[in-house]
């Protein structure tokens, strides 16, 4: 879908990005991770041709994007950005349109696509009316994405979109970008510094470091084999195997009959089953099925041995 | 508790002082000059020779207004406090003209009577106690623009019936009513073309500093050189070059341009609105937010699109703003045009300097004010309308 060959780019004397290359399938959630100024968000700018690359090549769908119209290749793309940059002069609803009437879409469309993404984005439609100063922060970026989102497009750019709201608000707009993500099978693109929401969100995660990809990875590989120290430093050594036990259900270490009176859900992460173990001070957990029924046990044994076997 | 009676404290002091004011111009001023003739001075006539219904109307009002200060602030006391003012409006203004008309009675046709120190004071309490109840009232614009209409026709209304025919500066006015309109005419053409001109070229200067950042320096210290050169020294130095221009190609002079009258005037004009409009459009356009701009760009919109849906009506209160600015300014320096044979309202500004006629100035000064005063209320009208849109 996105293929990056050997792209670098300088501003002035200094690298921002050097010979980096990468492969986004269609249909995935591949994030770019890594410290502030290592390139990653040069990297996402350059996809949308903000910012054009001064060696390599970049092709979107097949085509190079040279050969393209900078406008045309925008208006294909959603873009969201930290400070989200709703328009301050118009309503939630004309910033929503704001693609599809440069698109030329009818008003009857246009009016039936707002709609529906804001019924998709769970914005209140009596926000449809307001301006972006009498929205929270949270709700102003639920609009910046519904924004992105309108001319149903197929790839999203996302630059630390959440980075700037309130922990309750991000943590229910990464659930928000799942479920989109699994709904609506688009590619998406987003930049981060935040371990957890990469690992969160990822199909696929790219280490960056001084303009210089490290690592591609899933986020389950890159936990269990990170490329090199920076790796290992970044996702936080001390943190790494709990933020494993996030990757393996109940249901793949569960064994015996349940005997244990405390229970836990089949489904649920073995990082869930310990720290419920650690609140009840017990070792041992009953899990239960869907209905409810209790139909084996887990041991915290279970939890800690064979991690990299999985 | 008996102290607080006796002394109550005064729920808007503005408003005291306001009164005290207009108080202290009635005792130290004198509220009419009777002069034998046009160059003699006059001796000097209290308020209170004027007609006892006006006096008293005036006094009275002065006195409500000093009342309404221990009132507290509502509603029902701003149309109180508008019924005071307009009363000394009334009182300054009937009782002025009447006053004069009966000096009239027994002086000789060659005798003059000027306004006063306390009318100019009585009429500016006046003025802002109306301003200040306006304010406090809410009125909204166009409520305003119908008070202010009102207003004007009220004194037009009696000014026609001759209220005000014996006094100097009505005189002063008659005598050179003809010419009045036209040069109230050409004082709006030097305004208007000079505003028109100076926007003609900062559009374009403006696009050109916000796409090189390289020319902003040249670009501001060439305009604000322009603009630290005394307006008279401007008017002058246009002279020479346009004299010499008009000689050297006769189809200049067929449309009227040469050294002298409107045509330096209105480049020196147009020179001077350089800067302050210039400046105004750049960081109106400029203070745009960064990210605002950014997300119009990542989503598509061509720079025409960003500038005209985005940046332009995002800047709109700042372009007005930089607009009312320089047409101010324009109309106070047209003024000095007349020095250099424009014309305009300050050609009896200063053929009254010259003849020692104050109420000649004031025929020019006055309408010069309410002109800067009405642009001022007209860009305000113009940012408001767009805000309701």
């Amino acid at each position: 879908m996105i293929e990056l060959r050997g792209v670098s780019k300088a501003f002035g004397a200094a690298p921002a990005v050097v010979d980096l290359s990468l492969s986004i399938g269609r249909g995935a959630f591949f994030v770019l991770i890594g410290p502030s100024g290592c390139g990653k968000s040069t990297v996402l700018r350059m996809i949308n041709a903000m910012i054009a690359c001064d060696r390599g090549a970049i092709e979107l769908r097949g085509e190079d994007i040279r050969a393209m119209d900078p406008v045309r290749l925008r208006r294909g793309i959603g873009y969201v950005i930290q400070s989200v940059g709703l328009f301050p002069h118009w309503t939630i609803e004309k910033n929503i349109g704001a693609v599809p009437r440069l698109l030329g879409w009818s008003r009857e469309t246009l009016a039936a696509r707002v709609e529906e993404i804001a019924a998709l984005l769970q914005i209140d439609r009596e926000l449809l009316r307001r301006y972006p100063h009498q929205l929270s922060g949270g709700q102003q970026q639920r609009a910046g994405v519904a924004r992105a989102l309108a001319a149903d497009p197929d790839i999203v750019l996302m630059d630390e979109p959440f980075a700037a709201l309130d922990p309750v608000s991000r943590a229910s707009l990464q659930d928000e970008m799942r479920r989109l993500h699994a709904e609506t099978g688009k590619t998406f693109v987003f930049v981060t510094h935040d371990m957890d929401e990469a690992l969160r969100l990822a199909t696929h995660i790219a280490v960056m470091k001084d303009g210089r990809l490290v690592q591609t990875a899933a986020p389950r590989d890159l936990l269990n084999r990170p490329e090199d120290e920076f790796v290992r430093e970044f996702f936080g050594r001390e943190a790494m195997g709990l933020r494993l036990l996030d990757f393996v259900a109940v249901r793949d270490r569960m064994r015996g009959r349940p005997r244990a009176p405390e229970t836990i859900g089949a489904d649920a992460s073995l990082r869930d089953a310990l720290a419920l173990m650690i609140e009840r001070r017990c070792s041992r957990l009953s899990v239960t099925d869907g209905g409810g029924g209790k139909i084996s046990e887990i041991d915290i044994a279970d939890i800690i041995k064979g991690q990299d076997a999985t | 508790m008996a102290a607080g009676v006796l002394f109550p404290k005064p729920h808007d002091q503005v408003l005291l002082a306001l009164a005290g004011f207009g108080a202290a111009g009635i005792l130290a001023g004198s509220f009419l000059n009777r002069a034998p003739n046009r160059l003699a001075n006059g001796v000097a006539t209290a308020l209170w020779h004027a007609p006892p219904l006006e006096a008293g109307a005036a006094m009275a009002g002065l006195a409500a207004l000093a009342a309404l200060a221990f009132h507290p602030k509502d509603k029902p006391r701003s149309a109180m406090t508008f019924g005071a003012a307009m009363l000394i409006l009334w009182g300054c203004l009937s009782g002025a003209g009447r006053l004069a008309s009966l000096f009239a009675l027994s002086d000789p046709s060659a005798a003059r009577y000027s306004l006063g120190a306390a009318f100019w004071i009585l009429m500016a309490t006046a003025l802002l106690a109306l301003l200040d109840a306006a304010q406090r009232a809410n009125l909204g614009l166009l409520a305003r623009a119908g008070l202010i209409a009102a207003l004007g026709a009220g004194f037009a209304l009696t000014a026609n019936s001759g209220a005000f025919a014996d006094l100097s500066l009505a005189k002063e006015f008659a005598s050179h009513r003809d010419i009045f309109f036209i040069e109230l005419r050409r004082h709006i053409v030097l305004v208007a073309s000079a505003v028109f001109f100076a926007l003609a070229i900062s559009a374009p200067l403006t696009a050109l500093v916000l796409r090189r950042p390289s020319a902003r320096g040249l670009v501001f210290s060439g305009l604000g050189i322009l603009q630290t050169i005394p307006s008279i020294a401007l008017f002058g130095l246009l002279m020479a070059p346009l004299t010499a221009l008009s000689q050297q190609f006769p189809l200049l002079r067929a449309w009227g341009i040469n050294g002298a009258g409107a045509a330096p005037a209105i480049i020196a004009l147009t020179l001077y609105s350089l800067l302050p409009l210039t400046r105004g459009f750049f960081t109106g356009v400029s203070e745009v937010a960064a990210d605002v701009k950014d997300a119009a760009a990542g989503m598509g919109f061509s720079a025409r699109q960003t500038f005209l849906l985005v940046e332009l009506p995002l800047a709109w209160p700042a372009l007005v703003s930089g607009l009312r600015v320089v047409t101010i300014q324009a109309i106070g320096l047209a003024a000095v045009a007349a020095l250099i044979g424009a014309g305009g309202l300050g050609a009896f500004v200063f053929q009254g300097i010259g003849q020692y006629a104050l109420d000649l100035v004031l025929v020019g000064a006055i309408p010069i004010i309410l002109q800067a005063l009405a642009a001022s209320f007209g860009f305000q009208m113009l940012l408001a309308a767009r805000r309701g849109s």
